[in-house]
């Protein structure tokens, strides 16, 4: 991020941070969502899993529309927290959802996380705090997903 | 090959398809022309990655395919800088080198 780039972030977060707050806040909830979601909606699947399988599985279950439900939801929010802040501040505050889908995972789905696992996702969130530090953010477009 | 590794190798093949995915919506924003070329090419990447991190997701738990996701990053700035010979400053290639550590940790331990 440049100084003039960071200088459009002060004053936009100044003029609309409550809006600013609601909306990254919104995108790690559907982040979230998405991921414990999606894999909610895997484990409902048959075992023999082939492309076309999972392709058909994709169109038909309900879990599948929820995931493309709340993909749309996040896309329209993003469009919105990116007239109110850089894709690089944005972006690395977001990342948060590292540590809530891991969280949600572990009290819902029930899986387990090794310590190591979770220092990896410490180092993760760092290293997305250091890209979102670097000069240049303009190829990195959050596609909706992940 | 084990499900796990199946898993990881199928998480992996999905954040390189995104860097594709990234790199053509990028190729799209600087074309004169042909944009919408580029652009569809892009979402189709898009939904070959939704396509694979669903299976990815039959085999690993989402505490371990979710964070295999940020490779993402990695793979983005090794194609613009290879592909679309963006530069690419040292704080972005820590940043890389941290969350590559941190993925091979998930990895290792899924």
């Amino acid at each position: 991020m440049d100084r003039t780039d960071k200088g459009k972030v002060t004053a936009m977060t100044s003029k609309a941070p409550w809006k600013l707050i609601f909306g990254l806040a919104l995108a790690v909830v559907l982040d979230t969502a998405t991921q414990i979601t999606w894999k909610s909606a895997v484990s409902d699947v048959p075992d023999q899993l082939t492309p076309t399988l999972t392709a058909q599985a994709m169109l038909h279950q309900p879990f599948f529309l929820l995931v493309g439900l709340l993909m749309g939801g996040q896309f329209l929010n993003w469009m919105t927290v990116l007239d109110h802040a850089d894709l690089s501040y944005a972006h690395a505050i977001t990342s948060l959802s590292y540590v809530t889908v891991a969280t949600l995972s572990v009290l819902y789905l029930g899986e387990t996380l090794a310590p190591l696992q979770t220092l990896g996702i410490v180092l993760i969130l760092t290293g997305v705090w250091f890209v979102g530090k670097s000069g240049r953010v303009g190829t990195l477009v959050k596609a909706g997903a992940r | 090959m084990t499900p796990t590794h199946l898993g990881i190798l199928l998480a992996i093949t999905a954040t390189v398809i995104e860097g594709f995915g990234q790199v053509f919506l990028k190729k799209a924003a600087l074309a004169r022309s042909g944009k919408g070329s580029w652009r569809g090419l892009g979402l189709c990447f898009f939904a070959v990655e939704a396509l694979v991190y669903t299976w990815s997701l039959r085999y690993l738990d989402v505490s371990t395919a979710f964070p295999l996701g940020s490779l993402s990053f990695v793979t983005v700035t090794l194609l613009s800088r290879g592909l679309l010979r963006e530069s690419v400053d040292r704080t972005r290639w820590v940043g890389v080198l941290l969350i590559l550590a941190g993925s091979s940790l998930v990895a290792m331990h899924a």
